[in-house]
């Protein structure tokens, strides 16, 4: 690890160095509070449930293998992760990168959420208009935006428990339709935006977005879920090694 | 009926316990995350205005606000209460934790619903957050770290302008892939031109809600333009439609949900 490096002196509003302030140990110590809080939960959860096992008929040993068993299939999700999150280490800093994409949040509407806040300041992503402030306002927005589905779910989850009645009436249709098209609209409109901004940028998207379809229909030729899972990351290095070749050119 | 009582009694315990610190648990996770950004905010010395982050938020909101309660929502009903507080904060809900979930589930033969299932889900999702946690501290925070100091800057520097393009491409593919409705991706990549090619040339003015605006275009013209025969009406079971996604989740794996 490299903390030393990293010097909250280093605040700098004009600085592209993100990395000076976004791997400052602070936040490298918000992210450890994070991880430590996880691991607490479980804890408690683990034993509440080992209490309350027999009483429904449940043997020690099938809570065992519930565990285990989740362990074993996270594997590979898990992994897959890590691959997304290495490669945004360079734009986030392994801080926010382990909390906002490793953990709370995921990389899909962290990115967007950062695109989102550096636009209302005038900025892009990555760049030279990409600033210490520029993250600083970024992560404040990741972390915002994250902290709203963990409020929802505070205020929801005992309403729901009650078995309030006026949640479940929201009409279905509704549901099915609007946050899918809304997911797929913002995703859209993010990428398109990124055309115009240079022909390198045209092949950054569409390298990544063919390696993806590519990899979809074979998942769907052969039915290996384990593609579906590690696509993502494999379409991401692969599009930013094809990027990185076409700047090269 | 004594056993009955006590299994009664065992299960509220165990409610009770989880909720509690379920809900301690989370407040603690989003004080830690909140606590990085307002450190950067007001104690770095970095210049970034209050002001500046409501209208981030604000254009967030636009964006993704009916994601915010209709996920929750939707996990809920997959879930139950107690894992709700567990899969928020761990993340990766999708792609990580209801597979888990259902795979232990079927291990042990459980079903999901019954409070056996919901144990067992407990369980798994304790298993998965354990071997998440440890992948992602070995393998990013520290082997990351020293990954990152190692290569090359020119590679650095083009990883970090051409990240974005990089990820929606293939973000958008796999949400198109993964919601499956064809309709709505078509309004959102027609829309998503339109907005950038002709409306923005047209009123630069706009770029700072041009993301709100299509998302909001996206969602009315989804709703007007469905397929009506296809989607549920108003009469029938809210949590049929809540459930549709279970029934669909080896489709959704890699769905880019939390």
């Amino acid at each position: 690890m490299n903390l030393p490096t990293a010097l909250p002196a280093a605040a700098d509003n004009n600085s592209t160095d993100i990395l000076a302030i976004a791997n400052s140990p602070i936040l490298w110590a918000c992210a450890i509070g994070v991880f430590l809080v996880i691991i607490v939960q479980s804890v408690i959860y683990m034993k509440a449930a080992r209490i309350a096992a027999p009483s429904i008929g449940m043997t020690p040993i099938e809570l065992k293998t519930s565990f285990r068993a989740g362990a074993i299939s996270a594997l590979g999700p898990s992994l897959a992760v890590v691959m997304v999150a290495v490669a945004l280490l360079t734009v986030f800093g392994t801080p926010a990168v382990l909390v906002r994409i490793g953990l709370i949040g995921s990389v899909s509407y962290e990115t967007a959420a950062a695109a989102i806040a550096a636009n209302t300041a005038g900025a892009e992503l990555g760049g030279p208009t990409y600033t210490q402030a520029v993250f600083g306002l970024a992560l404040a927005a990741m972390s915002l935006g994250g902290a709203m589905w963990m409020i929802a779910t505070l205020i929801l989850t005992p309403l729901l428990k009650k078995g309030d009645s006026a949640l479940r009436k929201v009409n279905p249709a509704i549901m099915l339709v609007v946050p899918g098209a809304a997911m797929v609209g913002a995703f859209s409109v993010l990428g398109i935006a990124e055309l115009p901004k240079s022909w390198i940028h045209v092949v950054a998207f569409l390298s990544s977005a063919v390696i993806m379809t590519i990899l979809m229909v074979i998942a769907k030729r052969v039915g290996k879920p384990w593609i579906k899972e590690w696509a993502l990351g494999i379409a991401i290095i692969l599009g930013l090694a094809i990027t990185y070749a076409a700047t090269r050119l | 009926m004594p056993i009955a009582t006590q299994a009664h009694q065992a299960l509220s315990a165990f409610d009770k316990t989880t909720s509690r610190w379920g809900r301690i648990t989370m407040i603690a996770g989003l004080f830690f995350s909140l606590s990085a950004p307002a450190y950067l905010v007001f104690f770095s010395g970095l210049d970034i205005q209050v002001s500046g982050i409501l209208g981030a938020f604000a254009a967030l909101a636009a964006v993704f606000g009916v994601i915010w309660i209709v996920e929750p929502l939707t996990y809920y009903p997959i879930l139950g209460a107690s894992s709700m507080y567990q899969a928020f904060m761990i993340g990766n809900i999708s792609n990580k934790l209801l597979p888990s979930a259902m795979i232990a589930q079927s291990t042990i033969g459980a079903k999901p619903g019954t409070r056996k299932g919901e144990l067992s889900a407990v369980a798994a999702i304790c298993g998965a957050a354990t071997v998440h946690l440890a992948s992602l501290f070995i393998f990013v925070g520290l082997l990351g770290t020293w990954l990152v100091s190692i290569i090359p800057a020119d590679i650095v520097q083009t990883v970090q302008v051409y990240i974005l393009p990089t990820v929606m491409g293939a973000v958008l593919v796999q949400a198109i892939v993964s919601q499956k409705a064809p309709r709505s991706a078509v309004i959102a990549v027609a829309v998503a031109l339109v907005v950038n090619f002709v409306l923005l040339p047209l009123i630069p003015g706009l770029a700072m809600f041009a993301t709100a605006l299509a998302v909001i275009s996206t969602a009315v013209l989804a709703w007007f333009l469905r397929d009506k025969k296809a989607t549920p009406t108003v009469g029938d079971d809210p949590s049929n439609a809540v459930n549709r996604r279970e029934d669909g989740t080896p489709e959704t794996v890699s769905g880019p949900t939390y």
